[in-house]
């Protein structure tokens, strides 16, 4: 779809749905943002939408999308996005449509289902008809070609071909069913908005609470232009990738610490060698503490830190030594 | 049978009195000492390093290393960059003959905890490239530094060693920064 539709920019900034005030859980609804995030800000997220009916089919998923709490607070720090909570905000609004407006949806959604159950009818009786037209245009040219020359065996070949799928007594259904009638679609909208008004937008908004080290090195490797997704697949925090994970493989399974949190050894070797088994590097990474930040003001250092999207990370990366 | 009742202390091995051989300098605490040569020894002995020196005092920033470092010449190249990679491929040359770099090697024993900050400290003391014995003069040394400097492509690099307690030692390349990873 986006190769022939590109996705067009949402209306700035667009809202994210944290499932509710408890959870740390942020969903995107809408398919045209979650391509052009995807298209212009390298902003993944992982589908996790499965049919209500087979949810033990989790190969493709779909909407919604589930952004990671990082990758929210990214969008809301670029002022690109803001948090809503969607329990509460779903329940407000709901109460707040009148039975008019309740009916007035509910007859769109009816008109929609309809218009897209006679399309499809349409569609149908016009395919029946092209191939009853064939059919009799093929009959013809046979009798021609029997009086004429000798039997064309191409033709003969695709005329039972076509009797084959057409029944004889289904011809000119045309003239018995002029009117088309069928029962409408059941349409599910993936989002609320319309019919529900679009949540405002906060004065100040809310920053999605985050592992400061972990989102540093989020959005350090983000800034840097790779393409991140959620590395619990691969036993590590990030996998990194140089591009979009369609068309290239991880580089980096990366890890994030405090500057001066103890990593055993052991940790680094395992990762080292884990990295090296699937052609990867294992990626460590921090925000750097010079010496003479520390000492007075720990406060103001935190502060900075939480300010600071990605800025003075200082990364190792380790890979086998071959011998 | 009698019992042969007088204890014979077994002779040293090879790695015993190669330790004890050297002796040990002020600069740091005896334990680093013991675990560079160690690990020196290995590098020499089982991998066939070349040119083997101990580094106890940075020449980047003039003062103390964290703890000794070893440097040495490898019997081929250890690291190649997969540009470089790709490129001499590109070449049709024998990645395998290639001209051997000099490489750090960082001692480490596998029940220790490192952290960010002291691989920091070690990358921040160290040159790309370190010096082998054959450099003469402080000031050739200067002049080639200079030339040195950002030469290889993915910078700073160390081989970080690290010892197991029944005296394995395993080796990981460790890059200071984002270096991608080699396609083997």
């Amino acid at each position: 779809m986006p190769a022939s539709n590109p996705p067009t920019a949402p209306d700035l900034p667009f809202p994210v749905f944290q499932v509710s005030s408890q959870v740390e859980r942020y969903l995107l609804y809408d398919i045209n943002t979650i391509s052009w995030l995807r298209k212009t800000h390298n902003i993944l997220g992982v589908l996790i939408g499965t049919l209500p009916q087979i949810p033990q089919q989790n190969i493709f998923l779909g909407l919604p999308l589930e952004l990671q709490p990082e990758e929210t607070r990214l969008l809301v720090e670029k002022g690109l996005a803001y948090t809503v909570n969607d329990l509460d905000r779903h329940t407000q609004d709901l109460a707040s449509q009148t039975p008019d407006q309740i009916e007035s949806i509910r007859a769109d959604l009816y008109r929609d289902g309809m218009e897209l159950a006679r399309e499809l009818e349409r569609n149908k009786q016009e395919q029946t008809r092209e191939a009853l037209k064939k059919l009799r245009s093929n009959s013809s040219s046979t009798t021609n070609s029997d009086s004429t020359a000798g039997p064309d065996p191409q033709t003969q070949d695709s005329a039972s071909e076509t009797t084959l799928f057409d029944s004889p007594s289904t011809k000119e259904p045309t003239q018995t069913k002029p009117t088309i009638n069928p029962k409408p679609w059941t349409i599910t909208p993936t989002t609320s908005y319309p019919p529900l008004s679009r949540p405002p937008v906060p004065l100040f908004p809310v920053l999605p609470k985050v592992n400061p080290s972990s989102y540093a090195l989020f959005a350090h490797l983000h800034g840097k232009g790779y393409f991140i997704t959620p590395g619990i697949r691969f036993g590590c925090h990030f996998s990194v990738y140089p591009g979009d994970p369609l068309r290239f493989h991880s580089h980096f399974l990366a890890m994030s610490a405090e500057w001066d949190e103890e990593i055993s050894l052991l940790d680094l070797v395992g990762g080292g060698r884990l990295g090296t088994g699937v052609k990867k590097g294992w990626l460590i990474g921090g925000v750097e503490e010079k010496e003479g930040e520390g000492g007075d003001g720990g406060d103001q250092a935190e502060k900075d830190k939480e300010k600071s999207g990605g800025a003075g990370v200082r990364t190792f990366c380790i890979e086998w030594g071959g011998m | 049978m009698a019992v042969d009742t007088t204890l014979i202390a077994p002779q040293p091995s090879a790695l015993d009195s190669y330790l004890k051989s050297h002796g040990l300098e002020e600069s740091h605490s005896p334990h680093y000492q013991t675990l560079a040569s160690q690990i020196l020894h290995n590098l020499q002995y089982q991998h066939d390093w070349t040119s083997l020196r101990i580094h106890t005092h940075s020449a980047l920033v003039q003062k103390a290393l964290p703890r000794p470092l070893i440097s040495g010449l490898p019997p081929h190249r250890i690291y190649v960059h997969p540009d470089d990679q790709v490129e001499e491929l590109k070449r049709g040359a024998d990645l395998t003959k290639g001209e051997p770099e000099r490489e750090w090697v960082l001692p480490t024993h596998l029940a220790e905890k490192w952290s960010l900050r002291r691989f920091g400290e070690v990358f921040d003391a160290i040159e790309e490239e370190p010096f082998g014995e054959h450099s003469g003069k402080r000031e050739d040394e200067d002049v080639e530094r200079k030339t040195m400097a950002k030469k290889r492509r993915g910078g700073k690099r160390l081989l970080l060693a690290t010892l197991g307690d029944d005296s394995t030692v395993v080796y990981y390349v460790v890059h200071d920064g984002i270096v991608k990873p080699r396609q083997n």
